[in-house]
């Protein structure tokens, strides 16, 4: 399947200074079109597109927004989170210097859908260069008249990864440290400053302002049966054609990677950033959906000049440094798992340290407290699973 | 607030709506371990080592902060939980200094209980320990963070009962530590005698100065060989 442009079809079009260009192809049709329902219609359209987040855990977006609306509250809130910190993802990045009107469709149409009249959009620290950008987006649809419902404020973050998570995201915005929340309550019924709040991934909500104007039914014509809609890849490592690629969800991960990015040797691929699973050259063919593989679209490719313990090593080191801090089994869990690699790494290896690295994964993935420590063990068990021999040679030998 | 009916265990209870998990099981004679929770103070959930089981649930949720809801269905000893128990504590054990026999809560350090109950032994893996510099130009509290675990039982202590806000949170994963001011020792200028924080430390983390008497004042015992 070739590339299909959904999400990126204004990108390289518009003038993303210029607002008259992005009105001109069809911009802002779909809000005006969205205010003229009730919310609730425009929330039961979302649904039934089959729309889910696209941030990488992959709710449903429709029943988020249905959940914020029906719950009680005085002041509701809308963010956008664009934060983007996930390992090798920079598809925000892209959407955002190309398209910023689109996402400040989006969020006009979900404050209207939820009955929230603030929005924010949290902005990763080093996407300071973008600022300027977006907020001449919001006060360009402003004079237009198109945020008379909704006021759209940008935070920036301070460069924690962890901040990506939405909660810990909300705490941020809130001025206090970034650090996970327990949960339940769930961010819809009790986020932002304890108010109903939905929390959005960039890419999720520029696909709002499109299935509002072309149907969800149009939506739900593409992709496979429980992944709707297309979904915006983030391509680097050992290609010739690193990139911002958009596929329609079911693709395989052969066509993105050696059709389009035109890698070559691929030793694994790592799918969903820093905690994202690792899939071996010769399982290519596995198809890009939520059912399977995806997280938030990055894809790292590895050729077989790499050696995979590093990379696993380097990654369990890079999540020990961005742990919160917050819950025992990922603070010391992340600790123990990169003091563990880093034997490995050095060839000094044991063989219970297998048996230990499997329990510490399994602790985890149980009791952590948000996506982080839950995800962390990940790329170690998947490499454990798909290249067993790499470890075992690396286990001392006396 | 209307009764809800749960099952702990294979046993059918009734408790009060908004009860935590961990409230209802306690009501009910079934003792599940905690360690960052107090009942005086707001529910954390960082240790996770009141992890239960849920069904219907993919990950062990927190007992100390889960509200139960209608007809959920609660494992609190199974073999899973105890699992992720023994290994929350291994990991605590492994980055702490195990110089238990020198400490002042030596036997009634809660960790070291847990780890009593749950018979986890010497850790099998070794990781990074945080030692810290001992704080005691305060008269009023010694701090050892090197004997912390992080629950922050002190942290929300110091706001919640005695009203001040003395301790914060600073770094991040591994290198967090509680800190008074910029990362300061605690001293006799930000905390005054209170003291309220030294009865929440499950750890020897906090305690009061202790006065030396003889064994540290008499002449010094010299042995020349």
């Amino acid at each position: 399947m070739p590339e299909k442009r959904v999400v990126l079809a204004n990108c390289g079009v518009i003038d993303p200074e210029d607002v008259a260009s992005y009105i001109e192809r069809d911009g802002f049709k779909a809000l005006k079109k969205a205010l003229k329902l009730p919310g609730e219609q425009v929330v039961e359209e979302i649904k039934a597109s089959g729309l889910r987040g696209r941030g990488g855990a992959g709710f449903p977006c429709g029943l988020k927004w249905d959940l914020a609306r029906k719950a009680q509250g005085d002041e509701k809130y809308v963010i956008c989170n664009a934060d983007e910190g996930e390992v090798g993802t920079f598809k925000d990045r892209y959407i955002l210097e190309n398209d910023p009107f689109s996402l400040v469709e989006g969020i006009a149409i979900a404050g209207h859908a939820t009955g929230a009249n603030k929005a924010y959009i949290y902005l990763r620290a080093e996407y300071h260069f973008l600022l300027d950008l977006l907020e001449k987006a919001i006060a360009q649809a402003k004079k237009k008249g198109f945020l008379k419902h909704l006021d759209i404020e940008i935070r920036q973050g301070a460069g924690a990864y962890v901040c990506g998570e939405e909660s810990a995201l909300m705490d941020s915005i809130e001025g206090k440290r970034g650090e996970v929340r327990y949960r339940p309550p769930f961010p819809p019924t009790k986020g932002l400053w304890g108010k109903p709040t939905i929390i959005n991934n960039v890419e999720t909500l520029m696909n709002i302002p499109r299935i509002v104007l072309k149907g969800a039914k149009w939506f739900g014509g593409m992709g496979t049966e429980r992944s709707k809609g297309t979904k915006v890849f983030s391509v680097s490592g050992d290609v010739a054609k690193p990139g911002v690629y958009e596929l329609v969800l079911g693709s395989s991960l052969k066509e993105l990677v050696e059709d389009l990015a035109l890698a070559k040797k691929v030793q694994a691929v790592q799918v969903g950033g820093a905690t994202g699973r690792i899939i071996p050259g010769d399982m290519l063919d596995t198809p890009l959906s939520f059912e399977t593989i995806l997280g938030a679209g990055a894809v790292t490719v590895f050729n077989e000049s790499r050696d995979m313990i590093d990379i696993v090593h380097r990654t369990l080191e890079f999540l020990a440094e961005e742990s919160c801090g917050k819950c025992a089994p990922c603070r010391e869990g992340t600790e123990a798992m990169a003091g563990i690699l880093e034997r490995f790494s050095k060839g000094e290896g044991l063989e219970k340290d297998i048996t230990v690295l499997g329990e510490l994964a399994d602790t985890m993935m149980l009791a952590s407290m948000c996506g982080l420590g839950q995800a962390a063990p990940i790329p170690v068990m998947d490499s454990l699973q798909h290249f067993r021999g790499a470890y075992d040679n690396r286990i001392r030998q006396s | 607030m209307a009764e809800i009916t749960v099952t702990i265990n294979g046993r059918q209870v009734s408790a009060k709506e908004g009860m935590t998990i961990l409230e209802a099981a306690l009501e009910n004679g079934i003792d599940i371990p905690t360690l960052c929770h107090h009942q005086d103070l707001t529910p954390l959930g960082a240790c996770r080592i009141c992890v239960v089981e849920v069904e219907g649930s993919r990950t062990l949720v927190g007992s100390c902060h889960t509200p139960i809801t209608e007809g959920m269905v609660i494992h609190t000893h199974s073999d899973k939980v105890l699992a992720t128990r023994r290994m929350i504590v291994e990991l605590l054990l492994a980055s702490h200094c195990g110089s238990c026999f020198m400490c002042d809560k030596a036997n009634i350090c809660e960790l070291r209980k847990i780890a009593a109950d749950l018979e986890v032994g010497l850790p099998r893996f070794q990781m990074r320990k945080n030692y810290y510099p001992l704080e005691d130009i305060s008269p009023y509290v010694v701090r050892d963070l090197t004997k912390c675990i992080m629950c922050r039982r002190c942290a929300r202590a110091c706001s919640e009962v005695a009203g001040h806000n003395v301790f914060a949170i600073a770094y991040r994963g591994f290198d967090s530590k509680v800190v008074v001011d910029f990362d300061q020792p605690i001293d006799k200028e930000v905390c005054r005698d209170c003291g309220v924080c030294i009865s929440f430390c499950p750890t020897g983390a906090l305690g009061k100065p202790r006065e030396a008497k003889e064994e540290k004042r008499g002449k010094p015992l010299i042995i020349t060989s």
